[in-house]
């Protein structure tokens, strides 16, 4: 078993179809000869008119054609089923007496891929055909496994979405009804059902902050972020941000500051969208920085573009983790410092809000320790 | 939350009326009203006449939107508060247009959802008593 055949195994083209063109019966009948012996089938056509009827009942996976002929010749007849199968047509390999270089080149003008001269050498015949055929297999193949992948993706966005909305109700009950519990709703608890309740808040909390990101990339990634953009002042939407993060810093000992800027920049953005962006960022910073840290939010403009940056005191972002940042699922090494939850998420949809208004988002490790996150976001122009 | 008004609550998920009820009971309201839809609700509505309704939007036999509708119908006074879980922008508006007080997003937390309820009830039951008709309380 020491055939030739070894050199392509995993490419089986028997069966595929070929049309032989010509008006040369000897001919027809070598060529036949040839490629039945490799498994192929064949039909064959006397003239190009036979041949473009042949072709549409035939459908061939290559076609061999004769370039002179009565009636109308190879390249006439190439050019005309170029026009009428397009981009589906099979390739088009001529077969020529003469193998002056003009003829080639018409035949490649033509819509040819290739060229073979008589009289024909089987092994060189079989192994351009096989050629051929193969690429077409392999970019076949392709188109396939795209339009596979991109279904199954679509697919993927659309699972996550149905399930992501589905699980955010039973969630968000399960949550509300522990905190009222925990408030004492139904009567005083005792120290352990407290803790159980407490558990079963928290554990019900992060939950629904992974379902509620998992929307999100969900909706982004089917292209359905839909901007409610209105001009609004960025120290509005940070300051709150800043309020209402500073209630759950407290817990780490870590305060919050804001370096307002002289004037106030106007955006035109989506405020829940941008809100949300700025809400990540600060529990990021919070998240990462040692209990007891200070956080600085500033904001500033730079010609065109408003900026607010987000400094924090934790261990920054390790050298070669940089790439996976503001990627989906994209967790790095570091790790919270108070046992906070992450779902790699946080960052990647920031990025895509970001993006979605123009704006970019960056990160850089700040002298010493500590990371600084800066979104810049075109002002607003009236 | 200064109200002790009537509430009816349409929601055919049970877990959710179970959490608004008794966020509801935790902030002083005692007369609740359930619905699991909206034929249902409109029963209850006709039979009872609460001073306010909590609606849900996506449910099945008869939805929040047409119930909103049928119930604007009877009483075009009566107070709405449609119940969302995704706030479709569309459905705002069209809620909003069908003569809806306000929304509630019930996958809020319970001080949110409170807080919003407050609201609502500040703005629809409060002139009432600067004119000197006091309040249901």
């Amino acid at each position: 078993m020491d055939e030739p055949q070894t050199h392509h195994p995993s490419i089986d083209l028997k069966g595929r179809r070929i049309l032989a063109v010509d008006d040369d019966r000897i001919n027809l009948r070598i060529i036949g000869g040839i490629l039945r012996h490799e498994g192929y089938e064949i039909a064959e056509a006397g003239s190009g008119e036979q041949a473009l009827e042949t072709y549409a009942s035939f459908q061939p996976n290559l076609v061999l054609l004769d370039v002179m002929m009565p009636g109308i010749d190879g390249f006439t007849t190439c050019r005309t089923l170029k026009k009428a199968y397009g981009d589906k047509c099979a390739p088009v390999i001529f077969v020529t007496a003469k193998s002056e270089a003009d003829d080639v080149v018409m035949g490649f003008d033509a819509g040819g891929v290739d060229y073979l001269t008589k009289p024909f050498r089987p092994k060189e015949v079989v192994a351009r055909i096989r050629t051929h055929l193969s690429n077409q297999q392999l970019v076949e193949q392709q188109k396939h496994l795209v339009d596979q992948l991109s279904m199954a993706n679509a697919a993927k966005d659309r699972f996550l979405g149905m399930c992501a909305h589905d699980l955010r109700n039973p969630l968000s009950s399960i949550r509300g009804l522990a905190e009222l519990l925990d408030e004492n709703a139904i009567g005083e608890l005792t120290p352990e059902q407290k803790e159980i309740i407490q558990t079963i808040h928290g554990a019900s909390q992060s939950m629904l902050q992974l379902v509620n990101e998992l929307l999100d990339v969900a909706t982004i990634e089917a292209g359905h972020l839909k901007l409610d953009k209105n001009p609004t002042s960025v120290v509005e939407i940070v300051e709150r941000s800043v309020h209402l993060s500073n209630i759950e810093a407290a817990k780490k000992n870590t305060r919050i500051e804001m370096r307002k800027p002289s004037g106030d920049p106007i955006i035109d953005v989506d405020r829940n969208k941008i809100r949300q962006v700025v809400d990540n960022l600060i529990s990021n910073a919070v998240k990462y920085s040692p209990k007891g840290s200070l956080i600085t939010v500033t904001i500033h403009t730079d010609e065109t573009v408003a900026i607010f940056s987000v400094s924090d005191d934790g261990p920054g972002i390790p050298d070669g983790e940089r790439h996976k940042l503001f990627k989906d699922y994209g967790r790095l090494s570091t790790t919270p410092t108070g046992g906070e939850k992450s779902t790699g998420l946080g960052l990647a949809i920031c990025r895509k809000i970001v993006e979605a208004h123009n704006g970019t988002i960056s990160v850089e490790n700040l002298p010493g320790h500590g990371a600084q996150f800066s979104v810049s976001l075109p002002l607003y122009n009236k | 939350m200064n109200f002790s008004g009537s509430i009816l609550l349409v929601d055919d998920e049970a877990h959710i009326r179970k959490f608004i009820s008794l966020l509801l009971r935790h902030l002083g309201t005692t007369r609740i009203f359930e619905a699991p839809n909206g034929r249902e609700a409109i029963e209850v509505f006709k039979k009872e006449r609460p001073d306010l309704v909590m609606l849900d939007v996506n449910m099945p036999v008869m939805d929040g939107i047409e119930t909103l509708r049928a119930l604007k119908e009877i009483d075009p006074d009566c107070v709405v508060v449609m119940l969302t879980s995704l706030a479709n922008r569309q459905t705002i508006d069209e809620a909003a247009a069908l003569g809806a007080n306000n929304y509630i997003r019930k996958d809020a937390p319970p001080e949110d959802i409170g807080r919003a309820l407050a609201e609502t009830i500040e703005a629809c039951f409060e002139p009432q008593e600067s004119d000197g008709d006091p309040a249901p309380s």
